[in-house]
């Protein structure tokens, strides 16, 4: 059996009494696109937060094809290739949607400053090659009538599908999508869906929190369900839609 | 052993005022999250006042204090309502430190035109004689400045723990949101404080003006004492606030008094930087610091102007022909001014790499100056180096300090660059004029030579202003090239959300100290032209005032748009030497348009004309917290 692009063994975090997340274990394929679903407070984002270390686990190990998480700094997790967006939307304000893009090809930029300084050839043509692929994707995503409007001029639902983008730039093996269909309209989410798909043909790992049912599952390989900030199911869309303990968690005992 | 004691009283009496300075400082802090550097320009405000109705209008020492007290109280009133409080919920908490310190420069600058340049001095509530307390003499006036500033602790504590007052005050502090949902009116609270906090400083100004000379400027020296007892004692805790003050105040007495005067200034960068090594949150933490980063630009506001393609080009080469022929416009008399415009240009080109792209305020901008300037200058006069090598010197040493400073500060989260430059240019500045031997003292070093390579000398204003043009043009070429790439990106991404920047891999501590380091070469550079041209430098050249200038010249030129800063380069220099009369306003004039501009303008000069003139289809980026 291959190595799981993303693991998380008995990961637990409690936020004074709160626990929330204890004993959490899942794994990931490589290649596939799971989904992380719950209620409010299920511990959804924590778990993110822990994977990208902006929290510490008070116990428990997240691993990356293998590779232990703990103790590295995040921009060094996401130098592995494990990028993540945010549940609200953190696009850098003050540059152009194009610029947000671009900097999310930070991890490859190969040119030092100094040569970009110079105008020097090569880390002009960098620049233009970063330039052509940002384009595809924001024409990919409907997204490139805004190019060079300022990012925070976006309509919401298009800034939460450019932080999508910029994740994507980062040419990551793991793609952490917290709520990307958050303030999204239908046709939005639709596109949303089919971007997906396409992430995920093209054989980068995609892991989504999401409360959009229909979207999950659609798309999903794997559904993981956490309540109360522990793993109460896991299985494909159609097993998780006849558990019991997921109908429990959603609509209440007395429906169940 | 005696002399100990005295010294150890000396200090304490010092640090007393720090604390009361400091107090200030750490309620309106606890209050609003902003550092109000403005602070100790009310201490000075207060000493002036009574100066007027004291020795000038004869007035009863009672009634004269009660005065000055009220006038400082309302202009804090004023300031507060007019400035600082409407700002608060529009500007990040940069952009406040930044209002803040052209609220005092503009304080500094309105006592200039009021009370003049010249020292003041009060005499003594109680008489000259000292009292002797077993064997030590103590000055009468310190009894009553520990008696204030007694006074001013109790009442302070009191209000904040035991009225309803206090209680308002103490919600807005710990979160103002659900403090408003409370239906506690929290503008006004801010407002009480921030006037508070002018009324304490003014008291204590008032109590310590007999035992010190003060002027129009010193309340610079109260801001950053206070503002360093703050951050040594705790930044939020008024406690550890007046002890940070105490513990500076002896400290600083002790380095005077065994070691040289020299090292006052320096003892506080020294305690500073060990604390921040130690025990970054202070000696007293505060039970929790909110709003924390320098930076933390949710809440930009400028317009997003960019020139492409044959615009930018057709832009470019305009400004390059039109520095060409300025000389033949400009009329003889102000080519010097116009040299030293470019001059200032190249630090405040690197200024805004730092503040404009990468977010990090920095109050020590002259400090970088200095030491490239005096470098330099020192090794082409006394020791006989061609000037290109004394500018390399200097770049090499202000890397140093720049490389040392960000590594202390680069993993803290706080305004603490702001406050290591802020040490680190009072620290120079302090140096330059205690250092008389080498640097010539306060009066300057003089007989520095031209700039020349070679053969080639650049003696004339001419010479030198196509040397410097030529710099500028080179400089900007090289930082747009940078600043249109990755590293500007990496840097524009650290400035508005540093979480999000690290998620995309940037690592933000290095793209902090990279342009913590571009700026103060830049400085550097600037600082060594500058005593090159003038073949003169003496330490207010690029001192503190300095640093402020170019802060404002900064903003009101447009940060984070590279050239933009020129308008405010060339306004805030030319405009006092063509119209001379208005040299005694210029301090009032700079606080004031940076104010404004940081109120008002937030794009600078160049983004009116970057919006109206080069890119009209443009639109300017608003977006709520």
């Amino acid at each position: 059996m291959s190595v799981p692009a993303l693991e998380a063994v008995n990961l637990a975090k409690s936020f004074g009494g709160v626990r929330a997340a204890h004993d959490v274990s899942f794994s990931v394929p490589g290649g596939s696109l799971a989904a992380l679903i719950g209620p409010n407070g299920a511990g959804k984002t924590t778990l993110f937060n822990l994977v990208t270390r902006l929290y510490e686990p008070d116990a428990g190990e997240m691993r990356f094809y293998g590779r232990p998480l703990a103790g590295l700094p995040a921009a060094r997790i996401a130098a592995l290739g494990l990028v993540r967006t945010f549940q609200a939307a953190r696009i850098f304000p003050g540059m152009t949607t194009l610029e947000n893009v671009l900097a999310g090809a930070h991890l490859h930029v190969r040119a030092s400053a100094w040569r970009q300084m110079l105008w020097l050839p090569g880390a002009r043509g960098e620049e233009r090659e970063l330039v052509r692929r940002a384009d595809a994707l924001l024409d990919l995503t409907g997204l490139l009538p805004f190019r060079d409007a300022a990012a925070t001029d976006l309509p919401m639902g298009a800034q939460k599908l450019l932080e999508v983008v910029r994740a994507l730039m980062a040419r990551p093996r793991v793609v952490l999508l917290d709520e990307p269909a958050a303030g999204l309209n239908d046709a939005e989410t639709a596109e949303l869906g089919s971007l997906l798909r396409a992430v995920r043909a093209s054989g980068v790992t995609v892991v989504v929190v999401e409360h959009n049912m229909s979207l999950v599952m659609g798309v999903a390989d794997q559904v993981i369900v956490l309540d109360t900030g522990a793993v109460v199911a896991a299985g494909t869309p159609a097993e998780i839609q006849k558990n019991p303990r997921v109908i429990e968690a959603y609509v209440g005992k007395e429906a169940a | 052993m005696e002399q100990a004691v005295q010294t150890v009283i000396g200090g304490l009496l010092q640090g007393t005022v720090f604390g009361v300075v400091a107090l200030g400082f750490a309620l309106v802090f606890r209050v609003t999250g902003a550092i109000n550097l403005s602070q100790g320009a009310f201490c000075i405000v207060g000493a002036l006042a009574m100066y007027s109705f004291q020795v000038s209008l004869g007035w009863p020492g009672w009634a004269a204090a009660a005065a000055a007290v009220g006038v400082t109280a309302a202009a804090g009133a004023v300031i507060g309502a007019t400035t600082f409080v409407p700002a608060l919920s529009r500007l990040p908490v940069s952009s406040m430190l930044i209002l803040t310190a052209g609220l005092l420069t503009t304080l500094e600058g309105l006592s200039l035109v009021v009370w003049g340049s010249q020292p003041y001095a009060l005499p003594p509530f109680s008489g000259e004689a000292p009292v002797s307390v077993l064997g030590v003499r103590l000055p009468t006036q310190g009894f009553w400045i520990v008696g204030a500033a007694a006074a001013i602790i109790a009442g302070v504590w009191f209000l904040l723990m035991r009225t309803a007052l206090g209680r308002a005050l103490r919600a807005c502090a710990e979160n103002p949101t659900a403090a408003r949902l409370m239906g506690i009116d929290v503008p006004r609270m801010t407002l009480f404080a921030f006037t508070l906090a002018a009324l304490i400083a003014g008291i204590g100004g008032i109590a310590v003006a007999p035992i010190l000379s003060f002027q129009f400027d010193t309340g610079r020296l109260f801001t950053i004492a206070g503002f360093s007892a703050v951050a040594i004692g705790g930044l939020g805790s008024l406690v550890g606030s007046v002890a940070g003050g105490e513990l500076l105040g002896v400290a600083e007495q002790l380095a005077a008094g065994y070691i040289s005067s020299l090292f006052a200034n320096g003892i506080a960068l020294a305690l500073l930087i060990l604390t921040l090594l130690v025990r970054p949150s202070g000696l007293l933490t505060a039970k929790r610091t909110r709003r924390e980063d320098v930076r933390d630009e949710h809440r930009i506001y400028h317009p997003v102007v960019r020139l492409r393609g044959r615009r930018a080009v057709v832009f470019g080469l305009g400004a390059v022909a039109a520095l060409a022929v300025l000389p033949w416009i400009v009329p003889p008399g102000l080519m010097n001014s116009v040299v030293i415009t470019g001059i200032l240009f190249i630090s405040v080109l690197g200024l805004d790499v730092l503040m404009g792209y990468c977010g990090q305020v920095s109050l020590g901008q002259a400090g970088f100056m200095a030491v490239g300037g005096y470098t330099a200058a020192i090794l082409a006069t006394n020791h006989g180096w061609p000037p290109l090598a004394g500018i390399a010197a200097g770049l090499v040493l202000s890397l140093a300090c720049a490389v040392a400073l960000s590594l202390v500060t680069m993993r803290l989260r706080g305004h603490y660059l702001a406050l290591a430059t802020l040490a680190f240019g009072l620290l120079v500045e302090s140096l330059a004029v205690g250092m008389t031997e080498t640097t010539g003292g306060p009066s300057g070093l003089v007989g520095v030579p031209s700039f020349s390579v070679g053969p080639f000398d650049f003696g004339t204003p001419l010479a030198m202003y196509y040397l410097v043009a030529a710099v500028i043009v080179v400089l900007v070429l090289v930082l747009l090239g940078g600043l249109r790439s990755g590293f500007g990106r990496a840097l524009q991404a650290v400035r508005t959300d540093q979480t999000a920047a690290a998620a995309l891999g940037i690592n933000v501590p290095r793209y902090k100290m990279a342009a913590f380091a571009a700026s103060a070469a830049a400085a550097s550079l600037s600082g060594s032209l500058y005593a090159f041209h003038l073949n003169f430098l003496s330490p207010d050249m690029v001192g503190l005032a300095r640093s402020l200038e170019m802060i404002a010249m900064l903003v009101v030129g447009g940060e984070g748009t590279l050239v933009g800063s020129l308008f405010g380069v060339a306004l805030l220099t030319l405009l006092p030497t063509i119209f001379q009369p208005l040299a005694l306003y210029k301090t009032f004039a700079e606080g004031l348009l940076l104010v404004l501009a940081v109120r008002y303008l937030p794009g600078g000069i160049f983004g009116v004309f970057a919006q109206r003139v080069l890119n009209p289809s443009a639109r300017p980026a608003r977006s709520a917290a």
